[in-house]
């Protein structure tokens, strides 16, 4: 059974279309939801939370219908919404248990669940003091606290990195870990931070625009981009992207190289042709951020050289949309 | 030295469990919002300057009432007309629009103002089960200054009459004028400063806003009533908000509007006044409630 299924959902906000008929499918497991800032992630949570009342289309979480039954729908997820959203003069143990009781739990359990929940996402002694001290990271645990404490089947975590250092990036992707690893609850991330998805999620749904750009799993999704090379030929410029793209290949500057797609030895043909020094070849593995980048510009997203130059991503990679 | 064959305790890793235990409905959902509302009025759990406020005024309203029945358990006949029920009251009205106009904000701004509906109304929460939490309570705290220090005062007067019986028999009605009044109050200032709270996110503005309207209300209607002359001028003394709740409670327990005042030149009587009460609080409560339910999370 899907975790969650959206049919034809629409939401416009005055004349902005945040989302325009996407289906989306969530399967068990672990899901990114990326894109760009504004691309429509935050709708669509809202929207399978049934805080917002889509324009036309369905949604379903668990087997419920949003529309039909939400109450029914939040009991079961479990949500940590972005940005500030705890009371600053409350104890992180008394706002975690306090939730736990709108989340259905009596007062006592709802105490001793909170404590647990709080030390399983890194906040001990701290749990005692008042959520207004707390860093960004330790606020960031307190949502997660409160998003996991009435023991949901789904959790929906918007942009849960987001403001946070290094370090607390890194603990929080691996509580993410944990969570669907050890404790077998479904996740849907949402996140701008392609890498924080490859981290963690074993699919991936790409938005962009109000528009479902892919979704898959991120073998897929990231394989709609075939493995290429990073090379450095000549002084890797304008003339020599211009030849190699004369030969065929797909051309793109990727850091310090230029990233191809296509036979290498095609490479080797204009280096030789044109006596340019071919300094440096290896093999890229296929990127969700490339393939997200191609995927945006094709759709009007930021344009590149190298995305106006790309086909379109249906029709050179069968992307499903 | 004992040597230990046997550990003395053990350590156990718990790890994440998933709760198995019972779930409750609606009902109890709403009380945990209206305990932990009660809990945030009264400062409890939370630091010391919280507490000033709330504990302040349920000294002033309490403190009396004690101070009275000590009076009368250690004098006896001297204390008899120390003040009567609608004097209390009447004192205590002022303190329930501070108490109101300081809890009704507490209750409602910091949820919006710091987004934690954003947390709430994610879970099975709905607004109008929000909203009939909040109510609940600010009308327990608001009735804890209302009726209880009243209903303290008539048991304290009953214990140290000469005759309990006797005292109970011929003044029972006054506990149904007490509990009357007191609930026409606590209702009428809850109401009434929830709505105002409902108005903004910033505690300091909805109080300063919600005295402000009582006591500019009050004024605007002496002036109006005092220095102008106009057919209908008599209907002026509706206006002050501030005075209505004492006039209801003045004509409940049969005691005359002070002489040369608004109200007595008015010529209105407790019931014209009730009824003002029970227009500004359906305002009120329609305006809290169409907030309310347009609140987003």
């Amino acid at each position: 059974m899907m975790v969650a299924e959206v049919e034809g959902l629409s939401k416009r906000y005055g004349t902005v279309q945040a989302l325009d008929r996407v289906d989306v499918a969530i399967e068990p497991g672990c899901t990114g939801l990326v894109g760009s800032n504004g691309a429509g992630k935050s709708t669509l949570i809202k929207l399978l939370l049934g805080l917002l009342v889509p324009d036309q289309g369905r949604a379903s979480v668990l087997g419920h219908d949003v529309a039909v039954d939400p109450l029914a729908v939040r009991a079961k997820v479990g949500y940590l919404p972005e940005g500030a959203c705890l009371p600053g003069d409350v104890t992180a143990a008394d706002f975690v248990a306090f939730m736990a009781q709108l989340g259905g739990l009596p007062p006592r359990p709802a105490r001793e669940r909170a404590a647990e929940v709080c030390y399983q996402v890194g906040l001990e002694e701290e749990r005692y003091r008042a959520v207004g001290g707390f860093s960004t990271g330790m606020q960031q645990r307190v949502k997660l606290a409160v998003a996991l404490v009435h023991d949901p089947s789904f959790l929906l975590l918007d942009e849960p990195t987001d403001g946070m250092d290094p370090q607390g990036r890194e603990d929080m992707l691996d509580l993410i870990a944990r969570i669907r690893g050890e404790l077998g609850i479904d996740v849907l991330v949402s996140t701008h931070l392609l890498a924080d998805v490859e981290r963690v999620c074993d699919r991936v749904v790409m938005v962009h625009g109000g528009h479902v750009l892919a979704q898959g799993s991120i073998a897929e999704v990231a394989g709609t981009t075939e493995p290429g090379f990073g090379i450095q030929l000549g002084d890797n410029g304008p003339e020599v992207a211009a030849a190699l793209a004369a030969a065929g290949l797909e051309v793109r500057p990727s850091g310090e190289d230029l990233l191809v797609q296509g036979s290498s030895d095609l490479v080797r043909d204009v280096a030789a042709e044109r006596g340019w020094a071919l300094r440096r070849l290896v093999p890229r593995a296929p990127s969700l951020e490339e393939t997200f980048l191609r995927l945006q510009a094709a759709h009007g997203g930021p344009v590149t050289r190298e995305a106006a130059a790309a086909p379109t991503p249906e029709a050179a990679w069968g992307v499903r949309r | 030295m004992t040597e230990l064959t046997t550990p003395a305790g053990t350590i156990y890793d718990r790890g994440y469990r998933h709760y198995e235990g019972p779930r409750e409905g609606r009902g109890r959902r709403m009380r945990a919002i209206a305990v932990a509302g009660v809990r945030r009025v009264l400062g409890l759990k939370r630091n010391w300057k919280t507490k000033v406020i709330p504990w302040g005024l349920l000294v002033l309203a309490f403190g009396p009432v004690l101070a009275f029945i000590g009076v009368r358990v250690l004098f006896a006949e001297a204390a008899d007309e120390f003040f009567t029920y609608a004097q209390y009251l009447r004192i205590v009205a002022g303190l329930l629009l501070l108490f109101a106009a300081t809890a009704g904000p507490e209750l409602l701004c910091p949820d919006r103002r710091q987004n934690v509906l954003a947390l709430i109304f994610t879970r099975p929460v709905t607004r109008a089960d929000y909203l009939l939490a909040k109510l609940a309570a600010l009308l327990a705290v608001v009735g804890l200054i209302a009726i209880v220090p009243l209903v303290v005062l008539f048991l304290g007067n009953t214990l140290t009459a000469e005759s309990a019986a006797t005292y109970l028999g011929d003044n029972l009605d006054d506990l149904g004028k007490i509990l009357i009044a007191g609930t026409a109050l606590t209702i009428f200032y809850s109401v009434v400063a929830l709505a105002a709270a409902s108005l903004t996110d910033r505690r300091a503005v909805a109080t300063a806003g919600l005295l402000g309207v009582f006591l500019g209300s009050s004024a605007l209607a002496n002036i109006l009533f005092f220095t102008a002359q106009f057919d209908g001028r008599r209907w002026v003394a509706f206006l002050s908000l501030s005075g209505l709740p004492g006039r209801f409670v003045d004509w409940l327990f049969g005691a005359p509007f002070d002489p040369g005042t608004l109200a007595d030149q008015a010529g209105f009587t407790g019931p014209g006044y009730l009824v003002a009460m029970t227009v500004v609080a359906a305002v009120a409560g329609a305006i809290l409630t169409w907030r309310v339910l347009r609140l987003r999370a």
